[in-house]
């Protein structure tokens, strides 16, 4: 269903093939198509042969497991049909850490997406040693998630914290930033402090811009952003898709923040913050705290189930607001 | 290119907007005052937190608790560092994390510039499908894999050995095939079509033509690779033993007191010490990456 959006452009080099079997003269049109569709295997198989291995595998696994009560230890566990669904539907708990899940989806996404292609934006202006600027914003995203983790909880430290210290010097008490209801909004800027990654990718695309249409729309009067919207906005649409759905589903599965803020040991994470109880926090709960393997492993297939319908509608829903150059080549 | 390429200055033609030569200068003297307010004050805002990292790291452990915060410790605490160096078997912790992070890296590098060649520039029965599983399995959550896939590899007893980050290297990543993808469909045609006139292979064409051509993904891909695996916490968290985890793991459950309570001025050396060495990684690398990045648009 996602294929069609995609622009195809490894189609092409099948006229290739045949203007080469013609010009070299040797092996027939049939020969060179065999020829490339073995190639294609070939080069494809290592990923073919991992996804069966590593991915369809467990998956398949955890299916099965998830119509069972199968919990690692006892050897009594049974198959319980759609019984851990029926479960995982009628609880609160699910709904609420669902809820959370997509809040925090629908906001820092979007809020990524935007603060990086503004700092794109900002940097491919001709400025002074630009370079240094790009290295030195993009320098947060290359810090691990558990090193952000460490860094925002000393920011954001009761205590020792520079936060607390910058609301203090303008009289406000001290927050304790790291409990309910504000632990949220500390994930938010761990997630936004990354934004340097929107912003490298942003950039390819914005030099990708072809400098006429800049020009073009300068000579017509047009504002600088009536050009970022008119021009470079919708020339970018392809790179920004492709970031909002891959940002939504890792933000839908976020779970490393929200462990390493609350300094939780796996089994220790009923200890975690309300607000940071989200979808995946739950999964692991049921996984490393109770050792739920089977209630898990249906609460782990909804989730999947949901990101698949929800990336369709992103989809479909922008397929006509996605700009496409629709020969990428003919610049070079 | 050379200077004799680049037209000489022209007389103002008709076309360019014509303002007074005084009012625009001061106008573009004042925009640019403000660009590179805003890009310093931006600067600042992203760096502030490492800066808070050092100093929490250099403060000693009642400067920390005391109240209103303190900014500035009174002696820096420099033995902070050594210490977390000690607390912790800070350097075997290193070398599990470098291991796993160079396996990894370069093997998921290599095997989905591979795979991402065969889907940009080959085609097949089932090309069409076998892309659209690969956009798919990007969307799936890595969790629900990780988990049944630790209880297979507790089976076949890959539990406790680095034998995961061998096989998830060998088979690609799904985000980086996509990355290659997109760049070797890019990549001009006239480059295969010679080869494949000359007679040479497939293996041949992606080999010698199209990865010394792609030294910016290759590296953007390396980093990306390499940090992720550097950084996770999970994965490691669930495969190894004490003695066999990486620094991710340890630094995070390591500098507690004996009843335990985070240690912060240790965790807080400890974590400078644990993400100096990425920067470092990056900075040498991103000569090549952001270089490449801005003149593939030149080539």
């Amino acid at each position: 269903m996602t294929v069609d959006q995609i622009p195809e452009v490894a189609e092409r080099p099948r006229a290739v093939a045949g203007t080469g079997a013609v010009r070299s003269g040797g092996g027939s049109r049939t020969s060179m198509t065999a020829r490339r569709h073995r190639a294609f295997y070939m080069f494809t198989s290592p990923w073919i042969i991992g996804f069966l291995l590593l991915t369809i595998g467990p998956m398949a696994y955890a299916l099965w497991l998830s119509f069972t009560t199968f919990d690692g230890i006892s050897p009594n566990w049974r198959y319980v049909g759609l019984g851990n669904y029926q479960e995982l539907l009628s609880d609160p708990v699910t709904w609420d850490a669902l809820g959370r899940a997509g809040l925090f989806a629908i906001t820092s996404v979007p809020l990524s997406i935007i603060a990086g292609m503004m700092l794109a934006v900002l940097v491919n202006r001709p400025l002074k040693a630009r370079g240094l600027w790009r290295t030195l914003l993009y320098l947060p995203a290359v810090v691990p998630p558990v090193g952000a983790g460490l860094i925002f909880k000393q920011l954001f430290n009761r205590d020792s914290g520079a936060t607390n210290g910058v609301l203090n010097f303008f009289g406000i008490d001290a927050i304790a930033w790291l409990d309910d209801p504000y632990a949220r909004y500390v994930i938010l800027m761990t997630v936004l402090w990354a934004a340097g990654n929107i912003m490298i990718i942003s950039l390819a695309g914005l030099q990708d811009v072809p400098r006429e249409l800049h020009e073009a729309a300068r000579i017509d009067g047009a504002s600088a952003w009536r050009t970022f919207r008119s021009v470079t906005v919708p020339l970018l649409s392809p790179v920004l898709l492709f970031q909002a759905v891959t940002g939504m589903i890792a933000s839908v599965q976020t779970i490393m923040p929200m462990l390493l803020a609350a300094n939780a040991t796996p089994a220790g994470v009923t200890s975690i913050p309300q607000s940071n109880y989200m979808y995946m926090m739950h999964v692991f709960a049921q996984y490393f705290a109770l050792g739920r393997y089977g209630y898990a492993s249906a609460l782990l297939w909804v989730l999947f189930v949901l990101i698949l319908i929800a990336t369709g509608l992103i989809f479909k829903f922008t397929s006509g607001v996605v700009f496409y150059n629709v020969d990428p080549e003919a610049k070079k | 290119m050379t200077a004799t390429t680049v037209p000489p200055k022209a007389p103002r033609t008709s076309m360019e907007p014509r303002t007074p030569d005084s009012g625009g200068r001061v106008r573009v003297r004042k925009s640019r005052l403000v660009l590179y307010t805003v890009l310093v004050v931006i600067t600042g805002l992203m760096l502030g937190p490492f800066g808070w990292l050092i100093l929490t790291g250099l403060k000693t452990t009642p400067e920390l608790a005391a109240s209103p915060v303190r900014w500035l410790p009174e002696n820096f605490q420099w033995h902070n560092f050594a210490d977390a160096f000690t607390a912790i078997d800070f350097l075997g912790y290193s070398r599990n994390s470098l291991i796993i992070s160079l396996i990894y890296a370069t093997l998921v590098t290599l095997s989905s510039a591979w795979v991402g060649f065969g889907f940009a520039r080959l085609s097949a029965p089932g090309k069409k499908i076998l892309f659209g599983v690969l956009l798919g399995s990007m969307m799936l959550p890595q969790m629900i894999t990780l988990f049944p896939t630790y209880l297979i590899f507790a089976k076949v007893g890959m539990v406790d050995t680095y034998w995961p980050w061998v096989l998830w290297g060998l088979s690609a990543a799904p985000y980086l095939v996509f990355l290659f993808r997109q760049f070797f469909a890019g990549m001009p045609r006239e480059l295969e079509e010679a080869a494949i006139i000359d007679g040479v292979g497939y293996a041949g064409i992606f080999w010698r033509i199209f990865l010394p051509q792609s030294w910016p993904v290759l590296s953007a891909s390396f980093v990306i690779a390499f940090t992720w695996t550097w950084g996770d916490f999970i994965a490691p968290m669930l495969l190894l033993s004490s003695d066999k985890t990486t620094l991710s793991v340890a630094i995070m459950t390591s500098y507690v007191t004996d009843g335990g309570l985070p240690v912060n001025n240790l965790l807080a050396a400890g974590s400078v010490m644990y993400v100096v060495p990425i920067l470092l990684i990056f900075l040498v690398a991103q000569r090549g990456f952001v270089a490449g990045m801005s003149t593939t648009g030149l080539k």
